[in-house]
């Protein structure tokens, strides 16, 4: 805290501190950044020194018809993904939130474990479940291992909000004559709703990232899992650049907007 | 006697192997403003979280104007509470927060605004109707809570240590205020609290828990002067309290052996049997101060003064007994004036044995 | 009333517990089946073997990439440990709230965009005629081997790992009550030391849980050994997509990946328990 006592501070000490976190966060941007650059720049093998300012990449992509049936996909998974793992995350979060029951850790593990299982792995297991339970190979299987991976984000989000909740508030409206239904309606979702609404444009971000690029590039109708192991044998082009911008911007803006929800304007975070 | 609004018959409350509340029986009269008074983890909360609905008894029954309401949810009880946090809906503005109730009851938005407004008024915080809650201040809060409990016009009211956010001054503004409200509109009101004087100020009635059991219940005054337990003595701290055994003096009087010597009681030690152990509780007021041997007096102590505190009008000079035993006593400072009061000087207490009086060891 | 049972409680906890039965655990439990299953003809055949299991065992090239594998993903998470630390010490402790807050920000940006992108734009820096060898060629440099080496697929690891590790051990020293800072200079205790012996004892929990979620990030990426360390050593990742391709060994893949998944949760409870060592909670 810059706060502290002065005398115990070293200037020096400080300011090297300070320059390597500078390099920390080049070491962090320089990749995204140069993406950025480079799905402007005109040649084929990106490097230094740069071509000339082109927008080719980007003209490429919007011509690939397949591109625009990709765009439509994952914009419809990525809505579809984010909706569900809301709703899923919020009864989750609300059940830690409210209920203490046996078994509760197992249920808390199974909400939040599915992010730290290797992609390679759950994409080997889906594949193989979903083809035997004849759910593979369409948007739907797609939908379905997005919200096992993206409910637990929901749920943190939505729990995070519930903490800053008065513990007393839920039984105050019961206790002035609202059911619990009522309750639900009139004070657990309207004090949540920013969290709500964060909670449904990252699990959208989430999904689009993921499911974005692998189906932009191979362009294909397939599942997530294949697609993915297919890419990665496949070429890969500048066009991933101009891609990868056009999804970054569109993820930072979800978060953005999320983040301003969250860190909410007006009357919705009370500080009390 | 009239039927009493609410009656707790032999109702406990146990959490796993931890008893909140013990058996206990318990009658809140109409009209009444009932204190109930102990320090955290008493059962205070827990008892009137029982009578909201919001814990269910373990065993017993709770009655509210002579119906059993065990099992009604707490949604279909008319026991509208104010919370400790106040727990005001902070995505309402502050009207919207009174209509509350009014709305879960399916009454239509005309007549809801319009009692809701009432209130406001009557609270004093019209102007408000429109703000947020968290631009208010801590007591108009307060009275935003108050209001939205009191629109439907409940037979009684529960309050959980509203007051336990605000400043000295405020709470004692708000005491006065609650205070009339009560007797103004006639509403029981069940009031928790850990302070004494809150509860002192205020209450018709006070009950006295510790432990999940109700060790006293009765006017203040009579809580006061003569506290029926060690654990009341001890909780109001104005008693000075003399553990001993019960014998006879010389004379043939009721007495108690006390480390720090015997003193004789009043009224022949109702009745106690010899030998029984006991404890003489005498009122810090109740104690005189001597600087040379009282000739008359019957009970007296030579102590050694070892302190004194200031507050207002009154002082309180500590003593230490030979024996060890700390005595308070508090008086004005007319009374101290002619005393040469010193730490580390010796004095002369004394009282009369009809100011003492016993509690059961 | 609190009834544990009602159907308004099982209304809002239901649901996910639904969903991650079949779709998370169902799935996993089928991994356990198929690893018992067999290929004949490139078709898969239910059954009970226990060749698979064998078969991978019994092949070197299993356990050199296991070796690799493991190697790799714990050097990954030790050096990832070590680059983040004085960066995170640096924000919770040398930066003011506001500057705080941006880094905080600005550190949550890379889990928005694509790892994929960021791989692929490191290609541009590393290969034989990237970013980097142009520049070292300016001063008569170069060019050196960059892309297709270890060296490589750390700095893919990191790319992967750094932005979460900075986080938590952010979010962990944040939480380090300041007066035992105040309270070990009190008692002569120089600043070096005072990080050794007062600053990561307290914020030790989230330290090595943030190790811990770099090493599960490496220990399963499939990414980076393959784009910068160019497929070379083969790391159980690599192993399992080469798996499903060559004949439908899909029985197989999936021996890898419950070993992988039994080494994770192994990993997991020793970091966890090292973590809580000698705490009551």
């Amino acid at each position: 805290m810059n706060e502290q006592n002065e005398l115990n501070r070293n200037p020096l000490i400080d300011a090297a501190l300070k320059l390597y976190v500078i390099l920390a966060y080049l070491f962090v941007f320089a990749p995204i950044l140069a993406s950025f650059v480079f799905s402007f720049n005109s040649d084929r093998f990106p490097s230094i020194p740069l071509g000339h300012f082109s927008t080719e990449w980007y003209r490429a992509v919007a011509a690939d018809p397949l591109v625009w049936e990709g765009l439509r996909n994952t914009l419809g998974v990525g809505a579809a993904v984010g909706m569900i793992s809301t709703a899923l995350g919020f009864g989750a979060a609300y059940t830690d939130y409210r209920y203490r029951f046996f078994g509760k850790q197992v249920y808390l593990a199974l909400a939040l474990l599915p992010p730290t299982i290797p992609v390679v792995i759950m994409g080997l297991a889906m594949l193989a479940y979903l083809s035997r339970i004849d759910l593979s190979g369409n948007a739907l299987s797609v939908i379905i291992a997005h919200v096992v991976i993206c409910a637990p984000f929901a749920m943190a989000v939505i729990r995070l909000r519930l903490s800053q909740m008065d513990p007393s508030l839920e039984p105050a409206a019961w206790n002035l004559g609202a059911s619990e239904w009522a309750t639900m309606r009139h004070v657990i979702i309207p004090f949540t709703r920013p969290a709500i609404l964060g909670a449904l444009f990252i699990t959208m971000a989430v999904s689009f990232d993921e499911f974005a690029i692998a189906w932009f590039v191979s362009g294909l109708n397939e599942t997530l899992p294949v697609k993915v192991l297919g890419f990665l044998q496949g070429q890969v082009s500048p066009r991933i650049n101009a891609i990868g911008t056009f999804v970054f911007v569109t993820s930072m803006t979800l978060v953005i907007l999320a983040q301003l929800l969250l860190s909410g304007r007006g009357p919705a975070t009370d500080k009390e | 006697m009239q039927e009493p609004l609410v009656s707790f018959e032999g109702v406990a409350k146990r959490f796993g192997s931890y008893v909140a509340v013990q058996k206990m029986d318990l009658q809140i009269h109409k009209g009444e403003f009932l204190a109930i008074m102990g320090s955290s983890g008493c059962g205070k909360t827990t008892t009137l979280r029982m009578l909201a609905g919001l814990e269910a008894p373990s065993e017993g029954v709770i009655r509210l104007a002579g119906q059993a309401i065990n099992d009604l949810p707490s949604w279909s009880r008319d026991t509208p509470m104010v919370w400790q946090s106040l727990a005001l809906f902070p995505f309402l503005n502050v009207i919207e927060n009174v209509e509350f109730a009014l709305k879960m009851r399916g009454i239509g938005r005309a007549e809801r605004r319009r009692r809701a407004e009432q209130w406001l008024e009557r609270m004093q915080i019209a102007e408000f109707a429109d703000r947020n809650i968290a631009q208010l201040s801590g007591g108009q809060r307060q009275r935003v809570a108050l209001a939205r409990s009191l629109v439907v016009e409940p037979e009684i009211l529960l309050l959980d240590e509203p007051l336990s956010a605000l400043d000295a001054a405020l709470k004692v503004r708000m005491q006065s205020v609650l205070k009339n409200l009560q007797r103004e509109t006639g509403i029981t009101f069940v009031y928790v609290t850990h302070s004494q004087s809150e509860a002192f100020s205020m209450a018709d009635r006070v009950v006295i828990m510790s432990r999940g059991k109700i060790e006293q219940i009765g006017t203040p005054q009579e809580i006061y002067r003569t506290p029926r337990t060690r654990f009341v003595a001890d909780f109001l701290g104005s008693s000075n309290i003399f553990p001993g055994q019960l014998t006879r003096d010389a004379g043939g009087r009721a007495a108690i052996a006390t480390p720090s010597g015997d003193f004789v009681l009043a009224g022949g030690g109702q009745g106690a049997t010899p030998g029984q152990a006991a404890s003489l509780i005498v009122l810090d007021t109740k104690m005189q101060i001597h600087f040379q041997p009282p000739p008359d007096a019957v009970n007296t102590i030579e102590a050694r003064m070892i302190g004194e505190e200031f507050i207002g009008a009154t002082a309180t000079i500590y003593f230490e007994t030979g024996a060890g035993q700390e005595i308070r006593v508090q008086k004005s400072h007319e009374e101290l004036a002619d005393l040469p009061l010193a730490v580390g000087r010796s004095f002369h207490l004394s009282w009369s044995p009809a100011d003492g009086h016993l509690v059961p060891e | 009333m609190r009834r544990p049972v009602s159907l308004y409680g099982l209304t809002f906890s239901l649901p996910l517990l639904i969903w991650q039965l079949l779709f998370f655990v169902f799935p996993l439990v089928f991994l356990v089946a198929l690893s018992f299953w067999t290929v004949r003809n490139f078709r898969l055949e239910a059954g009970f073997d226990t060749v698979n299991w064998v078969t991978m065992f019994g092949r070197p090239v299993f356990w050199q990439a296991y070796a690799t594998t493991l190697a790799m993903a714990a050097g990954a998470a030790a050096l990832t440990s070590a680059l983040a630390f004085p960066c995170a010490y640096a924000i919770a402790f040398k930066l003011s709230p506001a500057a705080r807050r941006w880094a905080v920000f600005l550190m949550v940006i890379p889990f928005f965009t694509s790892y994929l992108v960021r791989v692929y734009s490191w290609q541009v820096f590393l290969s034989d005629v990237g970013i980097i060898n142009v520049m070292l060629g300016w001063i008569g440099l170069g060019p050196f081997r960059l892309l297709n080496t270890i060296g490589a697929t750390m700095l893919g690891y990191m790319t992967l790992g750094f932005p979460l590790v900075v986080l938590l051990q952010l979010f962990s020293l944040v939480f380090v009550d300041r007066t035992l800072i105040e309270a070990a200079h009190n008692m002569r205790c120089g600043r070096l030391r005072t990080v050794f012996a007062v600053v990561i004892p307290s914020a030790r929990v989230g330290l090595v849980i943030a190790a811990l979620f770099s090493f599960i990030l490496c220990f399963g990426d499939f990414v980076s050994p393959i784009y910068l360390g160019g497929g070379d050593p083969t790391t159980l990742s690599i192993l399992i997509t080469d798996t499903t391709k060559s004949g439908q060994q899909w029985p197989r893949a999936a021996v890898i990946a419950l070993t992988m998944i039994a080494t994770l949760m192994v990993v997991a409870f020793l970091a966890v328990r090292f973590a809580y060592k000698g705490r009551t909670k």
